[in-house]
């Protein structure tokens, strides 16, 4: 390198920035001279130089990965969750320019709620010919079962959201407004905090809003609206499920207000009312805060093809006793069409002009406007009023001659179906890529939320910036960069240095009720149980993968028949274990001779079940289910887990002697799993059900490992090499040593691996603890007979214990198994399956199929 | 005319269900040709949740939740209805064409109404409207296109697309289901009242003219000499057109007439999907069987 010191420092090419002609750009303004308020900022920058920030990027990235951050893409068939990306420089907007945005979000935030009140009201603005009938009743966000279920709450309408761009003049414009389900608060949240990880000296010098204020006030303003219980209402979030491109953030505002995550069938309504499902019981909910779309809320009057719902939800919001966030209905509000009408609305409702203009639009319905949009394609961008799959909008200019005559001809049909709209140019923003500093395109989504009588937005928002430099869209779909937004306080308002966020207890709580913890919902219940099976199946499957590994390298290199005997002991148990036959079960010779490719199937095809691989992803697809339970360093452990085996060894181009030290690694990994949860949660019904997974599945897998390995009689060199794989397996050779000190007889192996109370990898041990487990957990009061589960579990226990090891190894001669143990491992197992199958039946009430009846009684009619 | 009808629906299940919530439209509800004075369901297992109320569209509707365990549920809907045939004679007043009604609603949209227009026509332009089971279409429009003559007067545009529906079509229980998308009725010129009720109403919103679906039930009169059954009656559907200052004229394609004294209104709205007479969501139950017996019964009538 031949840079000067100084050369160096001015790495990040501020010098080099080239903005687009006539476009506004949030640093440069339209001057190409760095505007005062940014210059502090461009600074720090400057004297870190590149290398320094892409240190400091690529380590925001890892935070956001650790924490599980992620945006998943819709129609990706992986179902594949992609890590949330997030450019280490802000989005800067001074404080006089913020106020004037905050006041344009409040304004528009009071004038829809006005709008919404009206439509599911008297609609007086339809009858008044404010707005046209065909632009409300052609909207699909127009729910007519919703008319009359608003509550006369101050406000109804109590999240909202924009999307704003800046554009050429420097002017902010509403690009459409947000009133479904607002989505994007959380990760504006999440992208703050790892900002204030990766630039706390920065962040330490300039003064920027803090973030937290918006949420208490998310927290008050959830409370309000709730018609019962206002001191203290129940609070639920309603997903559609891990599958939700954002449902990362529903799990994180879940875990971050202390709300219960949940999905359509954790809830039921009884009496008109809405009950979550938990383990406890039916718990009444006060307020939903929804994150599924008001159409799919209620199969019974929305869409009747919903699975993502509550049936009777509407009929409970009627009889007011649930309120939603947002109202069912809201998403009339999203209605493009709109915006040409919302100037008039403001004069008329507020009597006010609005602060923050929207991009110009027409709407086809009005014959002059229709004929406006025919006439000038070629300039406009085209939008269906209601939102499409494909999101899409067709860009005029962008439409061969055949597209446009098509487009001509469907807006001449219904023209009510279409707006045209101004094409906006938005304002660049400066984006890190490539170690430089270049422009990008940029929106900028604000939030907003009901405080009691007025709304509240936060300080700064989520901004999204477009991937390439031509990009004039931008999406999150297809992969565009997320950006933390700075609104820098002035001197006056100086909010001091940023602290840590504190706001784990919801804010309305009297701090005396904070021990209250919330139900759980059953299927919250599963999902803990089968993060408890898999994590186990995991775990056991590692040990004895590098217990055959050992053997293996032991054959190869002393070339002993009694090794290759009892190695392919071994690699029978291994497919019996992992159940993914035919595998070393095959009567091939050559799958025993050359058991390379089948180890390494096992370790990484995560197509195969019962492979590593599949265990790992079903493990880590369970936990993610339950996202909002986990402490982040829980979660990190997760992460880990599934980061490296797929980096190692599922996308990784391993030789089967690298794979012995990376299960080393994976076994340590489940370890800290294990411990930071027997460390962090509250032995209640959900440690209670993680516990009984876990039991149930690790002596599931240790009696099939005995029945593969035991139950055959070999010669004593084998046996002793095969008995001595099972203990180092089950990780207790050193007990096995330390308390017998002598040669490895089979009777001390069953005695200590079997029947051994005190042992913790013994199938008495699992057992003695699934009972302990299970007769703790809540069941229907008044109940005093034994359950099933509890019944089958004691039975299970009791016969083990009456077990001893001289019968269990009775043997005539002629006989090649031990067949009382082989009985007693197999009925054990069958009594296990049983305890699973009555747990399910039992505490995953969720899991209940519904069923659409119609008495379609049309047909018979005389003619 | 005075009738009583009786309607149930009885569905089997099974395996118990432990929870059922159910929205039912079988009480027929009062406008100017027809007065329900009693009306009342007879419910088993009896619901521990009952409530009625109006719908967006006036149409009465009960709602209600089986909320224990059961392999059965009956539902049985009792109404007596009067009907005041020939109340108006819409032939003696003043006849719009077809072009004046539809521009009449097209000049008229975003534009403040009288008092007296402001609801009704309000209600009427959202049934020009696409609705989830009846989309307007080129098809449609094509097929229709015979009967809308320039200047004619609707009437007689809708009474000519009833009858040119009532003679292309045939009537086949088997060959439609409620899933039966509009546009294979339209080709295989087959199908019920439900479809062809769809079809007028799919003609008529092709050429921005409003008109409605309404579900009910028909009279059936046994043939001469022969006793009259019990039970074998069934549900019927039509369309009605609206027609500015005369107001909604009822159609029914599949008997080619308008309905007089014969036809007993349930409910209406954009389509079926709005007046479904009886559906719900049950938790549990594996399979399920559903059987239905209606019973229109004359009590007396008032003309003869």
């Amino acid at each position: 390198m031949h840079s000067s010191p100084i050369e160096l420092a001015n790495d990040i090419g501020v010098q080099f920035y080239e903005t687009r002609l006539g476009v506004y750009d949030e640093m440069v303004a339209t001057e190409h001279k760095v505007l005062p308020y940014w210059q502090d900022f461009i600074n720090a920058l400057e004297t870190m130089g590149s290398e320094e920030i892409e240190r400091r990027r690529r380590e925001a990235q890892r935070l956001l990965r650790e924490n599980g951050v992620t945006y998943n893409v819709y129609g990706d068939t992986q179902k594949l969750t992609r890590p949330w990306r997030l450019d280490p420089i802000p989005l800067l907007i001074s404080n006089e320019e913020w106020a004037v945005i905050d006041a344009g979000l409040k304004q528009r935030a009071m004038l829809l709620d006005f709008i919404l009140k009206d439509i599911y009201g008297e609609q007086a603005l339809l009858k008044k010919g404010l707005l046209p009938a065909e632009l409300i009743f052609a909207h699909q966000g127009f729910l007519h079962p919703c008319r009359g279920t608003l509550q006369n709450q101050p406000i109804d309408l109590t999240l909202y959201s924009a999307n704003l761009v800046r554009g050429d003049k420097g002017r902010f414009w509403v690009l459409d407004d947000r009133t479904q389900a607002p989505s994007g608060s959380g990760y504006a949240l999440e992208n703050r905090t790892v900002m204030t990880r990766v630039l706390p000296d920065i962040l330490r010098d300039i003064q920027v809003h803090r973030l937290s204020s918006f949420f208490k006030g998310l927290g008050k303003g959830l409370a309000n609206i709730a018609l019962h219980n206002k001191d203290n209402p129940r609070v639920v979030v309603l997903t559609p499920g891990p599958f939700n491109e954002t449902y990362f953030e529903h799990a994180y505002l879940a875990s971050y207000l202390g709300y219960t995550l949940v999905q359509g069938d954790d809830l039921t309504v009884r009496d008109g009312h809405v009950w979550l499902k938990s383990l406890e019981g039916l718990q009444h909910v006060d307020v939903i805060l929804r994150r599924v779309d008001d159409s799919f809320c209620d199969p019974l009057e929305l869409r009747i093809d919903s699975r993502l719902g509550v049936t009777g939800l509407l009929e409970a919001v009627r009889r007011g006793n649930v309120a939603i966030a947002n109202p069912l209905g809201s998403s009339v509000l999203e209605n493009p069409g709109l915006l040409a009408f919302l100037p008039k609305l403001a004069r008329y409702f507020l009597s006010e002009e609005l602060i923050l203009p929207s991009v110009a639009t027409w709407w086809c319905g009005q014959p002059r406007e229709r004929d406006f949009v025919l006439q000038n394609l070629d300039k406009l961008d085209i939008k269906q009023i209601n939102r499409r799959q494909d999101n899409g909008f067709l860009a005029g200019n962008s439409l061969s001659a055949a597209q446009k005559e098509a487009l001509k001809a469907a807006i001449i049909a219904k023209p009510h179906l279409y707006v045209g709209q101004e094409q906006v140019s938005p304002a660049t923003v400066p984006a890190f890529i490539s170690h430089r500093i270049q422009p990008r395109t940029a929106v900028l989504r604000s939030f907003v939320v009901a405080n009691g009588d007025g709304y509240l937005v936060m300080p700064g928002g989520l901004t999204r910036v477009a991937q390439d430099k031509d990009d004039v869209a931008v999406s999150n779909q297809a992969g565009g960069i997320s950006k933390d937004t700075w609104v820098l306080a002035s001197e006056a308002t100086n909010p001091g240095p940023p602290k840590p966020q504190l706001l784990r207890t919801p804010p309305n709580r009297v701090p005396v009720l904070d021990a209250i913890t919330e139900p759980l919902t059953s299927r919250a219940a599963d999902h803990l149980f089968w993060v408890g099976r898999y994590l186990e199946r995991t775990e056991a499957v590692a040990r004895l993968l590098r217990t055959v590994l050992l053997k293996y390298q032991d054959m190869l290199e002393f070339k002993d028949t009694v090794d290759s005997t009892a190695l392919a002991a071994l690699l029978h148990s291994l497919t019996h274990v992992t159940m993914t036959y035919p595998g070393f079960v095959s009567s091939h010779p050559d799958c025993l001779e050359q058991p390379q490719n089948e180890l390494l199937s096992l370790a990484k095809d995560s197509h195969r079940a019962g492979s590593l691989a599949a265990n790992i992803h079903a493990f880590v697809q369970s936990a993610y289910n339950i996202r909002d339970l986990w402490s982040q360093d829980t979660w990190r452990s997760v992460d880990n887990i599934q980061y490296r085996w797929n980096l190692r060894v599922v996308n990784g181009e391993i030789v089967i002697e690298q794979l012995q030290s990376y299960l080393d690694d994976l076994i340590t990994g489940v370890v800290a799993f294990s411990g930071l949860t027997s460390e962090t949660m509250t032995r209640e019904s959900g440690w209670l059900m993680l516990g009984s997974g876990r039991r149930l599945e690790r002596a599931l897998a240790l009696i099939s490992l005995l029945r593969a390995t035991l139950v055959q009689r070999y010669d004593a060199a084998v046996q002793n090499q095969v008995l001595e794989a099972v203990l180092f397996s089950t990780d207790s050779l050193i007990i096995y040593q330390r308390r017998y000190r002598s040669f490895i007889e089979l009777s001390a192996v069953l005695e200590l691996l079997l029947l051994d109370e005190s042992h913790p990898r013994s199938v008495t041990y699992q057992l003695r603890l699934l009972a302990e487990h299970i007769s703790a957990l809540p069941r229907e009061r008044g109940q005093r007979k034994l359950s099933e589960e509890e019944r089958l579990i004691i039975k299970a226990y009791t016969d083990l214990r009456l077990g001893n090891v001289v019968d269990l190894l009775k043997v005539d001669d002629d006989e090649g198994i031990y067949p009382h143990l082989e009985r007693l491992l197999a009925d054990t197992t069958k009594l296990l399956w049983g305890v699973a199958d009555t747990i399910a039946r039992a505490y995953f009430s969720h899991s209940q199929t519904s069923q659409l009846m119609t008495a379609n009684t049309i047909p018979e009619d005389e003619l | 005319m005075k009738y009583r009808i009786t309607h149930t629906t009885t569905y089997n299940y099974s395996q118990a269900v432990g929870l059922c919530q159910n929205q039912a439209r079988l009480q027929p509800r009062n406008f100017w040709r027809q007065y329900c004075g009693h009306s009342h369901f007879e419910i088993e297992p009896t619901p521990k949740d009952y409530r009625e109320l109006l719908d967006y569209f006036g149409n009465r509707l009960a709602y209600f939740a089986i909320q224990q365990p059961h392999k059965q549920l009956v539902v049985t809907a009792i109404s007596e209805v009067s009907l005041f045939p020939g109340r108006q004679r819409h032939e003696l007043l003043p006849q719009s064409t077809w072009q004046q009604v539809r521009d009449y609603f097209q000049e008229s949209s975003g534009q403040e109404l009288s008092k007296q227009q402001t609801q009704a026509l309000l209600e009427a332009r959202q049934y020009i409207l696409d609705s989830p089971m009846v989309t307007a279409t080129p098809d449609l429009a094509d097929y229709a296109r015979p009967s809308f003559q320039a200047d004619r007067p609707l009437l007689e545009v809708v009474t000519d697309l009833m009858q040119r529906i009532y003679s292309d079509f045939t009537y086949d229980p088997a060959s439609t289901t409620i899933a039966t998308p509009l546009l294979e009725v339209l080709a295989q010129r087959r199908g019920v009242c439900q479809d062809f009720a769809h079809l007028a109403i799919g003609c008529l919103r092709s050429f921005g003219i409003p008109a409605r679906y309404v579900s009910g039930y028909l009279e059936t009169v046994p043939a001469l000499g022969k006793p009259r059954l019990v039970g074998v009656d069934a549900s019927h559907a039509w369309f009605a057109v609206y027609i500015p200052d005369i107001g909604w004229l009822d159609f029914d394609p599949t008997n080619n007439k308008m309905p007089h004294d014969q036809h007993i209104t349930l409910a209406w709205g954009r389509d079926y999907a709005d007046v479904t007479p009886l559906k719900g969501i049950a938790f549990g139950g594996g399979q399920h069987s559903l059987s239905v017996s209606v019973d229109v019964l004359r009590l007396h009538s008032a003309v003869s």
